[in-house]
């Protein structure tokens, strides 16, 4: 067989699709063959993405690979074509390592398990293919698709609140893809040709207005995804409600693809309009780190108080996307890989604690480091690699973010300036809202009532085990960030020369001058068609 | 002797090994690590043993001048950015990786005395070997990317090892407070190394210096921004080095386990601030202005910590304030352009503290056998007279004490008096505060060893204990470890040994700095100068070293006769000046002032942004456009449990939009 030939991709989205379709026909005594059989599911179809990489990925090219296409409905043009870059393929394996890991820490699942890992597995191809599909429409319709089992983990599995958590996430994140829909049919109808594939899309040429409403179309939908505040609110209620194996699925994964989406389509498809958005990308950065620190630092409830602190991080993806430099990109697709990874490490340790103390208020517990000691050692560690501590892989992507966008050609030093002080106060912010979390959890005496009412074991293997996978990566890109960046340096380069060029097509001008040098919009529009 | 250059690596490497290996050990087989005991101690230390040797090797070579060793590897790249990691060698390095390798080896050997009884045994072995490696990476690094790297690692092992009894509420607080305190600090370093890289491009030491001072000089960079990136890039040195105003972690600090406090809190980790600003030397020494409010910091912390010294009643507060003073003298040195002078307090320092600390630690493990294990043990009202039970431990401590004080012909007396005549050299002001605080320092040193060794033994007044305990808030008679009422006894020979040895640098060291045969500063000179053995002149040597003996033999005389000889009452005198005694008590008042300025403030601005949040910005956003009717109205009918009707809706709509496209 040429395994070059193999529709790789396909066989990775569609696998475990298939796959969860069997469920319901499986032979089953309470669930535990099920459990195992999504597993397996899970652990080939991430084989299959490693190997497919490995074998077939030239880090070297910055353009698609692995690529496939069919048509699907040859009357519209549209088709299934599937490929991966510098940009797609980090967050492919990642999506791949956290939903097989989502899947081991949902094994204590009982109501329903049919249903839920139907769910997972379905969920599974569902986020692989937002990342690799290359339709204009075929993304759309996975983004949508992606969302109900979403909505429905959600609402069938969650806490008290579930059906408020779930009806919010549903409406705000379909209330957002409607944006997509409208920029996505205004790009593809734009022009002579009629298309909906992204690189077709990405080499039309578009006037500057038309481009700037796309933009903030785009930044819309994909704004509440990541999220950006304001449109941010329906993350805390939805990651206070969800269990554990979706929590890590919503913060390892979803939050990621808002980051993918900007990057895709409105830095690579609308470079020009990115000239005008980039400084309010970096401003609406500053806003999500500060302000979503200073909350999670006054939130009581601990599940709400890591979502938060997951706002608090993508506010680094947002100065990087919005920095021009190559440093700064790559330091923020760095961050949504490590986000994803330290996400979903400590929104597991929240489910684990959750398990044990059956509360979530902060109030109510405290002095748990004395029975619990593994959980206690995995906190601390992932709290510190939470806080981007040196040796783990956030500390690489803030300071490449920071150095990238300190070290911008396109802003002027004073609004770089502000920008990196206030974005530092970050760094202060962070350990205050962590640390005295750890403190009130698992510090101090031990809290009576609790002790008394929960029984409070500690880690069990299974647990140790999802941890200690997930700190391998952290750690090892942490130790060596070349391991990482050098699979998209090339994609990451050929991005920011695209950006650096409709930056310099430019003169200063009022009052965007102030900021940095952004062409005049009349100006813009006669450039922004390539010659 | 290349060879052990090509492995110096090791140094760091080895006990990160050990850290790992029974770190590992502790997760997955706890209970079999836990029996092991000695073992993981074992494997520890000797992993220790062996970047000892490699360090004094290094050391040996460096002295008979072998050229500056720098090995380096691709860490990052993206673009055209390449950032490099790797390890220098050159005789700062080689001097600090001695410093700190003795340091460590000894306090692992006092610890297994020390920590004998506790169940944290092997992690607090695991914690001294992280720590170990990142001090030494840190010592080791050639840039400051590097630097920053190692210096939020010795910070976060300083965490673990001051919250190290979890279950005591004041640790847990301790250890809280010191990282986010040095984190202002690592703050402040971080936006200086930015802007240094802005600036110059490079994150090298010598590099960002000269380019520095290039573009100050041909105007392209205003000298106001260019001392603006040095002081920001000081604040990391003020946090780890507790300088006023972020010294107030390191006093609470000393709720870690007392090994700590003398290899983290007392030899090492906090003299990596001097280290620093002795790596970025370059930097500081082309900005003037810099300079001045280094030495200033300085000099305000020595004067400051000695102030509080004088009335803290914990033995090992006491001696943190005394850390915090001494590490100003180092800064002050910095800043007054005496490098050499600064680095060799520095390493004086580090062996007279580190005995210090351990000294009191063998006063407090004694205590233990008569007040319990809890915070009354290291109250000095309880002791006195312990001399007689702790012949060796009296000795090193009064050693320890004359050399602080800066007696000669020990370690401290030619360092100190060192920085003290360079001072004088840069401004007659600052010597004046070096010199003052000089006296200070001899009195309340005194007053430690008097209340503590020497008089009667207090710790079986019950009356006493009483007082003390209700003032530290413990309940005499709650279930603690109980009262044992014994007398307190001489520490094992694993806590005296490491003492005895340490005694031997802290009475020697300072022969190697003489200012007529300066071995030292031939060997550690201000990078770009030649040893500048400046001419010595007996007459002014005399003079300088007579006025401070002269101001410290004040300071003893007045500790005899208020601690010894009781000629004089110090609560009689506390009494006639009762501001500046709470002044002193009560730590200046910079906890409450932070208290209410950072602290509350900071609660009550999260507080708001939380409503802010939750009310406003939650309510608007559902508020607007086509959400609010679905929200509104459409909640009550999806909550009668349809929602999953609408996500199909949804779903259905765009199936149907593609085909009704695809049918036309």
């Amino acid at each position: 067989m040429n395994l070059a030939a193999f529709p790789w991709l396909t066989f990775i989205i569609l696998f475990p699709i298939f796959a969860s379709l069997l469920i319901p026909i499986l032979p089953d005594r309470e669930g535990k063959t099920v459990r195992w059989y999504a597993l397996v599911i899970g652990l080939v179809d991430f084989a299959a993405i490693v190997y497919a990489f490995y074998t077939q990925y030239d880090v070297h090219n910055s353009g698609m690979q692995l690529v496939e296409s069919y048509d699907w409905v040859p009357s519209l043009g549209l088709k299934w074509s599937v490929g991966v870059d510098g940009l797609a393929m980090p967050l492919v394996i990642l999506t791949g390592f956290v939903t097989t890991l989502a899947i081991l820490a949902a094994w204590p699942v009982t109501f329903k398990p049919r249903l839920f890992y139907f769910l997972m597995l379905a969920m599974y191809g569902g986020q692989i293919a937002v990342f690799a599909v290359q339709d204009m429409l075929v993304f759309f319709l996975a983004w949508e698709l992606e969302l109900i089992p979403v909505y429905l983990l959600l609402a069938i599995w969650g806490g008290k609140k579930r059906l408020y958590a779930a009806t919010k996430f549903i409406l705000y994140t379909a209330g957002g893809s409607l944006f997509i829909l409208v920029a996505a049919l205004a790009m593809a109808f734009y022009g002579d040709k009629v298309t909906f594939d992204m690189q077709e899309l990405a080499a039309k040429s578009y006037p500057i207005a038309f481009q700037l409403l796309i933009y903030a179309g785009f930044l819309i939908a994909y704004g509440v995804k990541l999220p950006i505040i304001p449109l941010h609110t329906w993350l805390p209620d939805a990651h206070g409600e969800a269990t554990a194996p979706v929590h890590m699925l919503l913060a390892g994964i979803l939050l990621k693809m808002g980051g993918y989406a900007l990057v895709r389509m409105n830095l690579e498809m609308l470079p020009a309009a990115h000239v005008y958005f980039g400084p309010i990308l970096v401003v609406l950065g500053v806003v999500n780190i500060i302000y979503a620190a200073l909350t999670s630092f006054a939130q009581r409830n601990l599940k709400r108080k890591i979502a938060y602190s997951s706002i608090s991080h993508m506010g680094f993806v947002l100065i990087g996307l919005g920095s021009f430099t190559d440093l700064g990109l790559s330091g923020a697709v760095l961050q949504m890989v490590s986000h994803g990874l330290i996400g979903a490490s400590l929104f597991f340790l929240v489910g684990a604690t959750y398990d044990r103390t059956h509360t979530l208020i902060l109030e109510e517990m405290g002095g748990l480091g004395q029975r619990m000691k593994k959980i206690f050692a995995m906190w601390t560690t992932c709290s510190l690699a939470s806080l981007a501590l040196p040796g783990m892989s956030g500390f690489v992507a803030e300071l490449m973010v920071f150095v990238g966008f300190a070290t911008s050609p396109a802003y002027s030093n004073t609004f770089k300036a502000v920008v990196v002080l206030l974005a530092a106060v970050g760094v202060i912010l962070t350990p205050i809202y962590l640390l005295s979390n750890l403190r009130q959890l698992f510090y101090g005496p031990e809290n009576q009532d609790l002790v008394t009412h929960q029984n409070l074991v500690d880690a069990e293997p299974r647990e140790v085990f999802i941890i200690a996978c997930l700190l391998v990566p952290i750690i090892g890109v942490g130790l060596y960030p070349n391991l990482l960046t050098q699979i998209y340096d090339a994609k990451t380069m050929q991005v920011t020369t695209l950006l650096q060029a409709s930056v310099a097509r430019g003169t200063p001008a009022a009052p965007l001058g102030l900021v940095y040098t952004a062409p005049p919009l009349a100006a813009a529009e006669t450039l922004a068609k390539p010659a | 002797m290349e060879a052990i250059y090509q492995y110096a690596w090791l140094i760091p490497v080895l006990p990160l090994v050990g850290a790992l290996v029974v770190g590992c050990g502790l997760v997955s087989f706890p209970e079999a690590t836990n029996r092991l005991r000695q073992l993981n101690a074992v494997l520890i230390i000797s992993l220790l043993g062996v970047s000892t040797a490699l360090s004094f090797a290094l050391l040996a070579s460096q002295v008979q001048g072998h050229l500056p060793y720098r090995q380096m590897l691709e860490w990052a790249t993206a673009g055209d950015f390449h950032l490099q990691m790797g390890f220098e060698v050159d005789p700062l390095a080689a001097l600090m990786l001695v410093v700190v390798t003795t340091v460590a080896l000894l306090v692992m050997i006092y610890t297994d005395g020390y920590m004998a009884e506790d169940p944290g045994y092997v992690r607090f072995y695991a914690y001294l070997s992280l720590f170990s490696s990142s001090m030494l990476g840190l010592v080791l690094s050639p840039n400051m990317v590097q630097v920053y790297v190692f210096w939020e690692l010795v910070g976060m092992c300083s965490y673990l090892l001051i919250g190290f009894w979890y279950d005591r509420p004041a640790a847990a607080e301790a250890c809280q407070k010191a990282f986010v305190v040095n984190r202002v600090g690592d703050f402040g370093l971080l936006l200086g190394i930015l802007g240094l890289y802005w600036s110059t491009g490079s994150f090298e030491f010598d590099l960002t210096g000269a380019r520095l001072a290039d573009l100050v000089h041909a105007g392209d960079l205003s000298g106001l921004i260019a001392a603006g990136l040095a002081v920001l890039v000081f604040l990391g040195p003020v946090a780890k080095s507790a300088q006023f105003p972020l010294h107030v972690w390191l006093p609470d600090a000393m709720e870690g386990p007392t090994p700590i406090s003398a290899l983290i809190h007392a030899a090492t980790m906090v003299a990596a601030g001097v280290f620093l600003i002795a790596r970025m030397f370059p930097l500081f020494s082309s900005i003037p202005l810099a300079m001045e409010v280094i030495a200033w910091t300085g000099a305000f912390t020595a004067f400051l910590g000695a102030t509080i010294a004088i009335t803290q009643n914990d033995i090992k507060k006491g001696l943190a304030y005394s850390t915090m003073s001494q590490l100003g003298y180092m800064v002050m040195a910095m800043g007054a352009g005496a490098y050499s002078a600064g680095l060799f307090h520095l390493v004086t320092h580090a062996y007279f503290k580190a005995m210090l600390f351990l000294g009191s630690g063998a006063v407090i493990h004694g205590m233990e056998a008569v007040v319990g294990h809890n915070p009354a043990s290291q109250d000095m009202r309880l002791m006195g007279g312990l001399r007689r039970y702790m012949p060796k431990t009296a000795f090193t401590f009064l050693i320890g004490v004359l050399a602080i004080s800066g007696i000669p012909p020990l370690a401290g007396f030619w360092s100190k008096d060192e920085i003290l005549g360079a001072t004088y050299g840069a401004s007659p002001w600052l010597w004046l505060v070096g010199w003052g605080t000089a006296g200070i320092t001899a009195f309340y040193m005194f007053r430690m060893y008097f209340t503590t060794f020497e008089g009667k033994f207090r710790g079986d007044d019950t009356r006493l204990q009483a007082q003390v305990n209700q003032e530290l808030g413990i309940h005499s008679h709650g279930d603690h470890h109980g009262h044992s009422h014994g007398h307190p006894h001489e520490a094992p020979w694993t806590m005296t040994l490491p003492l005895l040895i340490l005694a031997v640098p802290s009475t020697l060291l300072g022969l190697v700095g003489t200012p007529f045969a300066n071995y030292f500063e031939e060997l550690i000179h201000t990078p770009g100068l030649e040893s500048a053995a400046a001419e010595f002149e007996w007459s002014e040597f005399l003079t300088m070293a007579g006025s401070s003996v002269g101001i410290v033999l004040l300071g003893i005389t007045l500790a005899v006769s208020m601690y010894l000889s009781r000629r004089l009452d110090p609560a009689a005198i506390a009494a006639k000046v009762p501001f500046l005694y709470r002044l002193s008590l009560r730590k200046w008042y910079f906890d409450e002032l932070y208290d209410s300025l950072f602290v509350r403030n900071s609660r009550r601005l999260a507080r708001q942004v939380l409503n802010l949040d939750a009310r406003v910005v939650d309510g608007l956003v559902n508020l607007t456009g086509l959400v609010t009717l679905l929200t509104g109205q459409g909640l009550k009918y999806l909550e009668n449990g349809r929602a999953q009707f609408y996500a199909l809706i949804v779903f259905g709509m765009v199936l149907g939009f593609v085909v009704l496209s695809a049918v036309t």
